[in-house]
């Protein structure tokens, strides 16, 4: 089946569609794009081999504006339609580009067991907190209290933290990034991809229509750094924009916030390891503004895919009872004749 | 009570909050979210319930636990949001709860589009659910009767406990024109069948499962016969300049306005044109057309819906053999204009009860029998 692919040097202007891009000016939106089509040429898979499928929302016009194969699919339903897709063609890079209406309320479902199955892919939640294809109704991310067209008094439910709905689905790859932050999240994406099993990331997207301040100061190049931590494997847990504070572990197994100097130094924090699940947990319920807000590789395991799970089972079935005979398989089972 | 200038949508829900709606349940779904951010507001100041639900499966759940604890409850969506509550829909059926759905149609299949359509009356009418069965499905032509309608909807679904939709579409929905709302109505009491704690009573229960066969049958043969007592007590439908009409042109909600209009205009010609405007989309004005047709002065039916012929079906079985119906429809979100109606009708008149090959081959037309 396979041929021999002469290896292409694309760009950036490669992966860019000829659809006008219909999304609100200034839209965190164009951000996350632009990211995209500037990644994807350095990872080296041709563009034939590429997919995006999204669901419906704002960011699920995404694939129309990728110069790549893509699917618009239904309503929550992207992660379930990525997993038929990934396990009949794992030679496929499969993006998912869904966001916090899409991905937690209708699909919330979906996105827990496409994760916990670890199915090879990548999954990019848009977060923004609100619903903005409908005009301005509060979503599951949406903070308590928040006023909305469909919250006149505001909201009175929790919102869901996707990160650690994706560390509790078991995902093997759990980032976060932010559209302004560009170089932060060109990384990110990069470092989903070259992750092999299921890739999550939650980028906080900015809904200038609808949810502008969301993000306050984590949107602002100058001050950014003083309200993100940007988690490093195997380095202290130092944020800043003098790069003069640092998260540790108090004694009650807190995260505590503490400035460098006499009392504390680099030695007090905690060196972050991204295969630890305990350490994710607790960075996960990290929220700004008691925090910084953690940005980065969040957690990264290895594991078997489902694809590989898939394809060892067959194996093993073949190696057990030889190849499939349909004859032998209706006679395997409890027979009797009627006479 | 006086005229206001309202909308579609908004019209809609005050009118259920003014029969009584104590909880309402819904998912944001294009062209029908006014209706839901109505009744977030509108809903809290009544110190009733409004809950926006993670999808439209959560919101009919919601309802059928809400019309199960003998509240008077409501959903709203549009098709796509329709079409995902199916299974919630056979269960109240089937465990013979009442419940409302507004249903503000949107261009299909699959995302199709936000335009209006007519394009779920087989969903609605034939299969909103498995089983035997059809909900009572009512279908407005401009505000006042949506809000008429909504009203109703609430006490068809309290007698005959069972399921209602009220069929907009995008015009219908988004379009304003005056109209009168109701008085505010008090709450309704819960009905005795209802969960509402034991107490003294027998326990009630509410379930849809008959596990041996001849308890399913009998349930069934209970609901076949509450739906024969439907069909024959609730038709409801306009007749328009039909005491004379030789042609006749049946169509429902938007489009039968539409029709109107081009009645109108073909009637100052002097052409003995009428409207058949079904109102009760199920039960179908089916003894209705087809005495018209027996009348022996019709020459010819025109269908005309945003569909590509739904209804068509159930007026050709109504009519029957010996009178020709023809169909002209529009599809995926357009709204036909009422000069075309009018020339299709007057092409009709003028090829004495049929249609010529023009319309009939035309992007629009459709071929019938
Ligand atoms: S509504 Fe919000 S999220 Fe949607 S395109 Fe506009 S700014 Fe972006």
């Amino acid at each position: 089946m396979s041929t021999n692919t002469i290896p292409l040097e694309l760009t950036r202007k490669d992966f860019v569609s000829d659809q006008t891009v219909r999304w609100c000016p200034g839209c965190g939106d164009y951000a996350i794009l632009a990211q995209m089509q500037k990644t994807l040429p350095e990872l080296g898979i041709p563009r034939e081999k590429i997919v995006f499928i999204s669901g419906i929302g704002c960011s699920s016009r995404f694939p129309y504006y990728m110069n790549t194969y893509g699917i618009h699919s239904i309503h929550g339903r992207a992660p379930t339609l990525a997993t038929g897709l990934a396990v009949t063609n794992p030679d496929l890079s499969i993006w998912v580009i869904t966001g916090d209406g899409d991905g937690l309320s209708i699909g919330g479902n979906h996105l827990l067991h496409v994760m916990r199955r670890n199915v090879n892919l990548n999954i990019i939640l848009f977060n923004n907190r609100v619903y903005g294809l409908t005009k301005g109704q509060y979503s599951p991310t949406s903070r308590k209290g928040f006023k909305t067209k469909s919250s006149p008094m505001g909201t009175i439910e929790q919102p869901i933290n996707p990160v650690a709905i994706a560390l509790a689905s078991e995902a093997t790859f759990v980032a976060r990034s932010i559209d302004s932050h560009t170089q932060h999240l060109g990384e990110v994406l990069a470092a989903a991809a070259a992750h092999k099993g299921v890739s999550f990331v939650e980028v906080y997207q900015n809904c200038v229509i609808f949810n502008p301040d969301e993000w306050g100061p984590l949107e602002d190049r100058r001050e950014r750094d003083d309200h993100m931590i940007y988690l490093e494997h195997g380095k202290p847990m130092v944020f800043g924009r003098n790069r003069d504070k640092g998260v540790r572990l108090n004694e009650r197994f807190e995260p505590e916030v503490v400035q460098l100097g006499e009392q504390y130094t680099v030695d007090d924090l905690i060196v972050y390891d991204a295969r630890s699940k305990a350490l994710a947990m607790m960075i996960s319920s990290m929220e700004h503004p008691y925090f910084p807000t953690p940005m980065g590789v969040i957690r990264q395991v290895s594991a078997p895919n489902y694809t590989e799970g898939l394809m060892a089972q067959i194996e093993a079935a073949q190696a057990q009872k030889g190849k499939g005979d349909l004859h032998k398989l209706y006679r395997a089972a409890d027979l009797w004749e009627v006479k | 009570m006086s005229k206001e200038l309202l909308k579609g949508n908004i019209a809609i829900a005050e009118a259920a909050v003014r029969a009584g709606c104590e909880a309402y349940f819904g998912y944001p779904i294009t062209p029908q979210t006014e209706l839901l951010e109505h009744m977030s507001s509108r809903m809290l100041e009544l110190g009733r319930v409004f809950l926006q639900s993670e999808s439209e499966v959560a919101a009919i759940n919601m309802v059928y636990g809400a019309a199960s604890a003998g509240a008077r409850a409501m959903t709203s969506s549009s098709s796509p949001g329709i079409s995902l509550m199916q299974e919630g829909l056979s269960y109240i059926v089937g465990s013979e709860v009442p419940a409302v759905i507004v249903d503000v149609v949107r261009g299909g299949p699959g995302l199709g589009n936000i335009q209006p359509s007519q394009g779920d009356y087989n969903q609605l009418v034939k299969s909103a659910g498995h089983g035997d069965y059809h909900p009572i499905v009512l279908a407005p032509a401009n505000i006042q009767e949506a809000i008429d309608l909504t009203v109703l909807a609430f006490d068809l679904a309290d007698v005959y406990r069972t399921l209602v939709f009220v069929v907009a579409d995008g015009t219908l929905g988004q379009m304003m024109e005056p109209a009168e709302l109701p008085p505010m109505r008090a709450l309704r009491p819960r009905p005795e069948w209802a969960l509402t704690g034991k107490g003294e009573r027998p326990q009630n229960i509410i379930s849809s499962i008959y596990l041996s066969a001849d308890l399913l049958e009998a349930f069934n043969q209970k609901l076949q016969a509450k739906l024969a007592l439907i069909a024959q007590r609730e038709v409801r439908y306009e007749a328009y300049q039909l005491e004379d009409a030789e042609y006749v042109v049946v169509a429902f909600g938007t489009v039968g306005r539409i029709a109107k209009t081009a009645v109108q205009n073909l009637r100052r010609q002097g052409i003995a044109v009428g409207l058949f405007r079904p109102i009760t989309l199920w039960p179908f004005p089916e003894k209705q057309l087809s005495e018209l047709a027996d009348s022996g002065r019709i020459k010819a039916f025109l269908v005309t819906e945003m569909n590509a012929g739904q209804m068509l079906q159930d007026v050709r079985l109504a009519v029957g053999r010996d009178v020709p119906v023809h169909f002209y429809g529009r599809m995926g979100g357009v709204v036909p204009m009422p000069e075309e109606i009018e020339t299709a009708l007057a092409e009709l008149v003028n090829g004495n009860g049929r249609l010529p090959k023009t319309i009939l081959e035309g992007k629009n037309g459709h071929p019938t029998r």
